[in-house]
């Protein structure tokens, strides 16, 4: 069916208003940290830079911690993803096909997890964590990541899993194909854009997470991104262009890895996965 | 034979000795100054430090004031707290209220003998019959200003709250804007409406047996004298914190503004000519003869019961507050932290840093500013637990906004603020 000028004039309208709610911030904050200081902190201010320099990014890498945070943020990230995705995929199978007393009521309780305020929990991990000797390592925020992530990955796995045909998991039966195998084989490769979602969503979860990452790290050096960069920007005094030289140098990893590194990763996962 | 082994025994007993004399004391300092620049700074004295004294050894753990309320208590419950903290005063009777911190009391004698401090400095430490931490430095609000403009409109610096708002409607042209007053229900907003009250006669929050006496006419004078103010500022003013107030006055977007400091930002973001640069004390109300201020002195906390460790902290404390020290530890943060102690106001450690030196007589104007400053909840003599939620929950920022942005009167607005103190003392 073809669209009338005034349905296209509407949907593209729409689509313009919504390419500025998104783009506008990351427009402001990546021309933003290119600007000298003044034209930053000016009272009305420049949608398109009347200055040039690099010397925010310059103070980032060279005055500041921020590429150890770089890699404490990436490190913590890219491992509660992998973990959450391994635990997640059987997990969610199990909920999906298997048969086991209370499994309806299991399964709906898990989802408690992921709704518990995690404020309130804080202090009494903080006090576990210490007592095993986790406090101050990345260790600890690899397992709180997974511990509140995986509840809703679950969720959305067995979402997916339930969307593939049950015909194609029978003949993997019928040949003589285990659980495992039917798991791995068959499945993993038909839901994996629901793989790609679910650490997708893991990463950005963990890239952010802020709370425990300020309380369970207490060395500057094994700080993430979130919690080391409020502690660059200072309290009384900020420093604007450092501020947006650090919100642009956080953000880039994370768009780079999802505009490239993502889409590959889905459409070679699916690739050929249904005949 | 007996006496062979009695011998090696005695000296192994003296080595063993030796050995754990020997054995330096290690203490961790957990303070909030993160900015790269500052923990450099705290770095170079700590080398220093721990070169000259190879018995006590101290090492820095940054921390931040948005986390430390939660994670000191959980830390000290964990048994992994810090040998030393930074602290500002409602900060501080958080963990005494949790029996982490110990007395200072003949450690704080020793150096204001030697030392002199501020009285205004030590005064909110001090209570319970004790000193509860040893001062370490000082910021207080001034009012800052541009001399140029204040020329071109033809006004004197003021002085009152009246001149201050007929200054402010002189300079609100051209799109610019007179003053910049926050209204965030935030710190920011605490700490200038405070400024505002302490210049009104209404410092007091609290009655000698601790119930609030926060509603009363001074107080509503100066929400009426705040309300005014703040309609010649910025609309944005209402979601401000400290540094989009810093930013409106280097753009030069907001003629007078309440600030601890705008130097740092006015050297390197705005046009930096230090001779424009102007610092005044707040103004006072009409009836009042002198400015006073909100203080806050941030002091550093002993918290370790081991005896050991706090003759080894009160040993790096003592250095750092000689002056051939403390002035290089005040110029972590040029033009904003501000000395404590008599001698550390003529450090030439301090007045021969570059900032300070360019920026000398702003600097001599703050410091003393400092010297008539409060601060809300430390002005009895008597400290109350209640001031650290009071403080936490910004319940003056709070009482601000029923009347700037809910529309309230100011005698309204303060009866909000006295019932939910009130409240939160009666708890």
């Amino acid at each position: 069916m073809k669209r009338t000028l005034p349905q296209s004039f509407v949907l593209y309208s729409g689509l313009v208003v919504v390419l500025l709610i998104i783009g506008l911030p990351f427009w402001w904050v990546i021309t933003g940290s290119i600007k000298v200081p003044r034209e930053i902190i000016a009272r009305v201010p420049t949608m398109f830079p009347q200055s040039f320099t690099l010397q925010h990014f310059e103070k980032l890498f060279q005055s500041t911690d921020f590429p150890a945070y770089l890699v404490n943020s990436i490190g913590v990230a890219l491992f509660s993803t992998v973990i959450t995705v391994a635990l997640a995929l059987p997990a969610a199978y199990a909920f999906f096909r298997m048969r086991f007393p209370g499994r309806a009521a299991l399964y709906r309780l898990i989802l408690l997890a992921y709704a518990f305020p995690t404020i309130v929990v804080l202090i009494p991990i903080y006090g576990f964590f210490a007592k095993v000797g986790l406090i101050d390592t990345r260790t600890s925020l690899v397992i709180i990541n997974v511990a509140f992530a995986l509840p809703f990955s679950i969720w959305m796995m067995r979402s997916f899993l339930s969307t593939v045909p049950r015909e194609i998991e029978e003949a993997a039966v019928i040949d003589g194909a285990p659980a495992r195998v039917i798991l791995l084989r068959i499945m993993a490769p038909l839901i994996a854009p629901g793989i790609a979602s679910v650490a997708i969503f893991t990463f950005i979860a963990s890239w952010t997470e802020y709370l425990f990452a300020s309380v369970l790290i207490v060395s500057d050096a094994r700080r993430t991104i979130p919690v080391g960069f409020a502690g660059i920007i200072g309290q009384y005094q900020i420093d604007w262009g450092l501020l947006l030289a650090g919100a642009t140098a956080a953000t880039i990893p994370v768009v780079i890895l999802f505009a490239f590194v993502g889409r590959w990763f889905v459409s070679g996962l699916t690739e050929g996965a249904v005949k | 034979m007996k006496v062979g082994l009695l011998t090696i025994a005695g000296l192994t007993s003296i080595l063993m000795s030796s050995a754990a004399f020997a054995e330096p004391v290690s203490l961790t300092l957990w303070h909030m100054e993160q900015p790269p620049h500052r923990v450099q700074r705290m770095q170079e004295l700590l080398d220093e430090f721990n070169k000259a004294h190879p018995d006590v050894q101290v090492k820095q753990e940054p921390q931040s004031w948005g986390e430390i309320y939660a994670k000191a208590p959980a830390a000290f419950a964990a048994g992994t707290g810090p040998d030393m903290l930074f602290a500002i005063p409602d900060f501080t009777t958080v963990i005494k209220g949790i029996d982490a911190v110990v007395p200072v009391d003949d450690l704080a004698k020793d150096l204001d003998a030697k030392h002199g401090f501020v009285p205004a400095t030590i005064a909110p430490y001090q209570y319970d019959g004790h000193t509860w931490a040893i001062p370490a430095y000082n910021m207080a609000i001034s009012m800052w200003y541009r001399n140029s403009a204040l020329k071109e409109a033809g006004i004197e610096v003021p002085k009152t709250w009246s001149e201050w708002k007929a200054a402010a409607e002189k300079l609100s042209k051209d799109g610019k804007y007179g003053v910049g007053l926050p209204a965030n229900k935030q710190l920011y907003t605490d700490q200038t409406v405070y400024a505002l009250m302490v210049n009104g006669g209404a410092a007091d929050i609290y009655n000698e047996d601790g119930s609030i006496s926060f509603d009363k006419p001074e107080t509503v004078a100066s929400f009426e004298a705040y309300g005014e103010l703040q309609k010649l500022s910025p609309p944005d003013s209402t979601s401000w914190t400290w540094g989009e107030a810093e930013a409106c006055f280097a753009s030069a977007s907001c003629g007078t503004i309440l600030q601890f400091s705008v130097i740092n930002t006015y050297e390197t973001q705005a046009e930096a000519d230090a001779a424009d640069l102007g610092v005044a004390p707040v103004p006072h109300a009409d009836g009042q003869s002198e400015s006073g201020t909100i203080s806050y002195s941030n002091a550093i906390m002993l918290t370790t019961k081991d005896e050991a460790k706090q003759a080894g902290a009160k040993v790096f404390l003592a250095w750092l507050m000689e002056p051939a020290n403390y002035g290089r530890f005040l110029t972590m943060e040029p033009g904003l932290f501000l000395p404590v102690t008599n001698d550390g106001a003529e450090a030439e450690s301090f007045w021969s840093d570059p900032i300070v030196t360019k920026y000398k007589s702003q600097v001599e104007t703050m410091v003393a500013n400092a010297k008539n400053g409060k601060l809300f909840g430390f002005t009895t003599g008597k400290v109350f637990p209640s001031i650290g939620a009071i403080s936490g929950q910004n319940v003056i920022a709070e009482s601000l906004q029923k009347m700037v942005v809910d529309g309230q009167s100011a005698a309204d607005a303060v009866k909000f603020g006295q019932e939910k103190m009130s409240e939160i003392a009666g708890k």
